[in-house]
């Protein structure tokens, strides 16, 4: 044993600053840059420093450098809480207390601070690659333990599977402690604000013309599995919000009251699906167009709203009912009201283009004048549109006439208020990726679409996509498909199927690359089921599934606690074979006076094996001359000089096999 | 003393300091994981958790089996260290690592390695402040392995026997104890300073001394005795050490003791209630140092 306050040596430092980069180096692509550029040079100061003889820096120069960190810290963030700041000082803090490791203790403390930031570092980051990452640098620093606390005499190698052996050995209790261990829901304290940053999700306002670049994000949004078939692409449209409001330059969502629990007369086919949603820190939930109201917990917004009573902060699962023809003609006042308020701006332009519309008939017609305009009329489909001022919608119609999904719903949302159709601007996603392996359908940030829903009398709110209008592509074969196409500069909306084909048609290298991305999903699908969201409603169901959710949960508690016994218990077995003597000397001596007890000359307790054979060849003159050959060898092996002769074990093991003494007559 | 095996009855295990704040660590694992509801937050937490939990076994194996076979010890004077040599024995394949044996009072020793079915030898020192017959410390023998995180030690294992301390011998030697033969009490009546007779001879006679004309006569092997020794036999007397303190007449009668043993001196030891006869040698002068180290602390009654 090494106490705790003995200095630590070199090798034991270069071990710690093993452990110590294997933890932080995720931690740096999120952490500022000059926290790592800081930490480096604290860990070089000590390590380089010691190489030299220096001492440990003084207690004032690591009072201010500490700080130093703090202020640098609160600058950088503008505050010292929360988990970006709280990861930042704990790397600052490492660095420092690396500074002034001298003992063991301190080395033991800075692997405990290691433990701290590797869960920090999967409040950044859950996915696959960093768990099996960080699983070998967990061993690592439990082999680092084992080197500080110990004196040098185990070599690298003899660590290091003490190591793998113990973490190996703790697996079967840890999956256990994780399937039983009791789940709570919620944060047992507020989380600071930016726990969940970088969670991305639709915003809840569009201001077309505002970003003349359309970001893409390759992020999964969420995943649906379908019972039975999967509905064909023109009709995935998963709406999320309605905006009501428009003030000339923003669509906003205004007043959005819960709706009636009361559900809507169904017509037409019911589509069953599961959504598991990606933790956006927002309440809105997707759901195929035109969700039934959802069952507790989830809430009910008017327009067919789904929500969440907390905003999502880890993946949720929910089951909706989905009626694609459905006819919901109440909330005609509120389309009358609010479906075709107008900020009072709007240009000549616009105002007559719409009078010429509201000249085809009833709202239906009305519409698909206005979607007829998109289509024959020079509209482009682009993901770089310009910029535009202060009547986007102007600007738009009869300017630019280039622009996204936002651009078209906008502009032909407003023209149908214009045109005395009540009309609503809908936020959601649209497409999607199917994986035939898993058989679910990935929904990407990338496939986030905006489209408008105008009121018919016969009918109420019908969806009208001005989009598919001028890019039938982007609904028909979805974002990523729209964007291949636009690489390839093909002018949307005028292409033959069999030209459409040709350019659609992906490479042998593209397929593969599409279907090993797929394949990966899937993994992480299951990954994230089963690892990352076994959360209370998981357990909960796995116990029912395992018939325990009936017994009393004491009882269940109990039952894990022994089975955690039992496992140590196989353990302990197994390790205290290892120490059973199992010297190869002893027990061929011991079956040979076990032979000898056998024909009546037990050998006395106390007696050396010099005694007792003289006694046998007192008692069996026959028996002595290999008696005492046999005991000679022993002698030999036993007390000779160490280690023993692999050769006179064998001779000796020989010697016994043949000799087989009976007992006279 | 009889083997004595750490069997597992005799094992105890507790958390080390750092191993309690290793436990407060896994306390705050589990906190944060929860309060985020982080997946992989529960898994480091349960798996850093059941890494501590069987490496309890691994603790407790290190020890469990191993053998203190014996140990022996020599007599030192009071003030001096003493030096126990115990033997471990590990009669498994299997190596032990990082040993700590720690007597009851004193400093301990790690035996960083013993390898499979060897045996230690660790050399305990204690430190000695009274003569007198001193028993043996307890032993009590630990581990922190793997992680120092854990503790485990033995019930204490005692040594049987005890070991003489002799007293502590005083930096100079007296004029009065420095043994002339002038103490008439102690001589014989006879005058004579040389020749005093003839005795068999035994092995380990001078040469000197042996009789050779005798031999040469065929008379066999006498030694020559004589009432005065060459280098001078020596009585060293309680009475001639006038102090008031027993320990310090002790002392200079352990110093007289080793001086003339050192100086090859025939001598003698007269306490009150103890008689040693003059003779040389090393047992002689254990004799005459015990009998010194065993004096009543109260002094003659």
């Amino acid at each position: 044993m090494t106490p705790a306050h003995q200095l630590l040596d070199r090798d034991g430092q270069r071990w710690l600053l093993a452990a110590i980069v294997a933890v932080v180096a995720p931690l740096t692509l999120s952490a500022p840059v000059w926290l790592t550029a800081v930490v480096l040079a604290l860990l070089a100061w000590r390590y380089l420093g010691g190489a030299r003889g220096r001492a440990v820096p003084g207690r004032g120069v690591r009072l201010v450098l500490t700080v130093a960190v703090v202020v640098a810290v609160y600058r950088h963030f503008g505050t010292v809480f929360g988990r970006d700041p709280g990861i930042a000082l704990l790397i600052g803090m490492l660095g420092l207390k690396f500074l002034e490791l001298r003992t063991v203790r301190d080395g033991i403390l800075i692997v405990l601070l290691l433990f701290v930031l590797m869960l920090a570092s999967f409040l950044v980051s859950q996915s696959l690659g960093l768990a099996a990452f960080h699983l070998a640098s967990l061993t690592l620093c439990f082999a680092v333990l084992i080197r500080i606390s110990q004196p040098a005499v185990l070599g690298v190698s003899e660590v290091a599977r003490l190591a793998g052996g113990l973490v190996l050995k703790a697996m079967p209790l840890a999956v256990l402690l994780f399937v039983f261990f009791p789940r709570i829901q919620g944060a047992l304290w507020g989380l600071p604000q930016d726990a969940f940053g970088g969670l991305s999700g639709i915003d809840d306002a569009m201001r077309p013309g505002s970003v003349n670049e359309l970001s893409v994000s390759e992020e999964v949004a969420f995943r649906v599995e379908f019972d039975g078939a999967m509905p064909p692409a023109t009709e995935r449209y998963f709406r999320v919000m309605v905006l009501w409001d428009f003030d000339g330059v923003a669509w906003t969502r205004g007043a959005t009251p819960f709706g009636p629990a009361r559900p809507a007369p169904v017509s037409g086919r019911a589509l069953r699906h599961t959504i598991t949603v990606e933790p956006s820190n927002r309440r809105w939930l997707p759901a195929l167009d035109w969700p039934a109201p959802p069952g507790a917990p989830l809430r009910w917004r008017v327009g067919h709203l789904l929500e969440s009573p907390q905003p999502v902060r880890e993946r949720l699962r929910y089951t909706a009912v989905s009626h694609p023809q459905l006819r919901d003609l109440r909330g005609e006042d509120t389309a009358e009201t609010r479906g075709l308020q107008l900020p009072g701006g709007v240009s000549p332009r616009v105002r007559a283009l719409a009078a010429e519309f509201h000249k085809a008939g009833d709202a239906r017609a009305i519409a698909m004048r206005a979607l007829a305009h998109f289509r024959q009329q020079e509209f482009f489909y682009t993901l770089q549109p310009p910029l535009l001022g202060q009547d986007p919608v102007d600007e738009f119609l009869f300017e630019s006439r280039r622009g996204f999904c936002e651009h078209y719903a906008s502009a032909f949302a407003a023209l149908m208020r214009a045109a005395g159709v009540p009309a609503r601007v809908v936020l959601g996603y649209q497409g999607g990726e199917i994986n035939q392996a898993g058989g679910y359908l990935i929904v990407r940030q990338s496939d986030a679409h905006a489209w408008v829903e105008i009121w018919t009398a016969d009918g109420g709110w019908q969806r009208a996509d001005p989009t598919a209008a001028v890019a039938p592509e982007r609904v028909e074969f979805g974002a990523d498909a729209l964007r291949r196409l636009m690489a390839r500069g093909a002018s949307l909306g005028r292409l033959s199927p069999e030209l459409l084909r040709q350019f659609l048609e992906q490479g042998w290298l593209e397929r593969t690359r599409g279907q090993g991305r797929l394949a990966w999903d899937g993994v992480q699908h299951a990954w994230s089921r089963w690892v990352l969201d076994y959360h209370r409603d998981r357990q909960r169901a796995l116990m029912e599934r395992l018939g325990l959710d009936a017994r009393p949960g004491t009882l269940v508690a109990l039952g894990v606690a022994a089975v955690v016994l039992a496992i140590l218990g196989v353990y302990a077995l197994g390790l205290r074979r290892a120490i059973r003597s199992r010297d190869p000397v002893k027990k061929l001596y011991r079956r040979f006076c076990a032979r000898l007890a056998r024909i009546g000359l037990p050998r006395a307790r106390g007696e050396g094996p010099l005694a007792y054979v003289l006694r046998v060849g007192g008692a069996r003159p026959d028996l002595a001359a290999l008696a005492a050959a046999i005991t000679a060898r022993y002698i030999d092996l036993r007390y000779g000089p160490a280690p023993a002769d692999a050769a006179a074990l064998q001779a000796l093991r020989r010697a016994l096999r043949r000799w087989r003494p009976r007992r006279v007559a | 003393m009889t083997p004595v095996t750490l069997g597992t009855h005799r094992l105890y295990i507790l958390p080390t300091r750092p191993g309690l704040i290793f436990a407060a660590m896994i306390a705050v694992l589990l906190l944060a994981s929860v309060n985020y509801s982080n997946g992989l937050g529960y898994g480091l937490t349960f798996i850093v958790a059941s890494v501590a939990l069987v490496s309890m076994l691994y603790t407790h194996r290190n020890l469990a089996g191993l053998e203190v076979l014996g140990h022996e010890c020599a007599p030192v004077h009071a003030g001096e260290v003493l030096a126990v040599r115990v033997c471990l024995h590990n009669p498994a394949g299997l190596a032990r690592i990082a040993i700590q044996v720690e007597p009851r009072a004193g400093a301990g020793v790690t035996v960083a390695r013993i390898a499979p079915y060897d045996q230690h030898w660790v050399t305990l020192t204690l430190p000695t402040a009274h003569r007198g017959r001193v028993p043996l410390p307890a032993l009590v023998i630990s581990t922190r392995f793997p992680f120092g995180l854990l503790h485990s030690w033995s019930r204490s294992i005692a040594l049987d026997g005890s070991v003489l301390v002799y007293p502590r011998p005083a930096p100079q030697a007296w004029d009065s104890v420095r043994g002339h033969g002038d103490d008439k009490d102690a001589q014989t009546p006879d005058d004579g300073d040389d020749f005093a007779g003839l005795r068999r001879h035994r092995t380990g006679d001078a040469p000197q001394r042996v009789h050779w004309k005798a031999v040469a006569r065929g008379q066999g092997m006498h030694t020559k005795e004589f009432q005065e020794p060459r280098a001078g036999q020596r009585w060293l007397d309680w009475d001639a050490v006038p102090l008031p303190d027993v320990e310090e007449r002790l002392s200079v009668l352990c110093r007289a003791v080793l001086d003339a043993d050192r100086e090859g001196a025939r001598y003698g030891l007269r306490l009150p209630g103890t008689l040693i006869e003059p003779d040389t040698g090393a047992r002689h002068r254990h004799r005459c140092l015990e009998a010194l180290a065993l004096f009543p602390t109260t002094g003659p009654a």
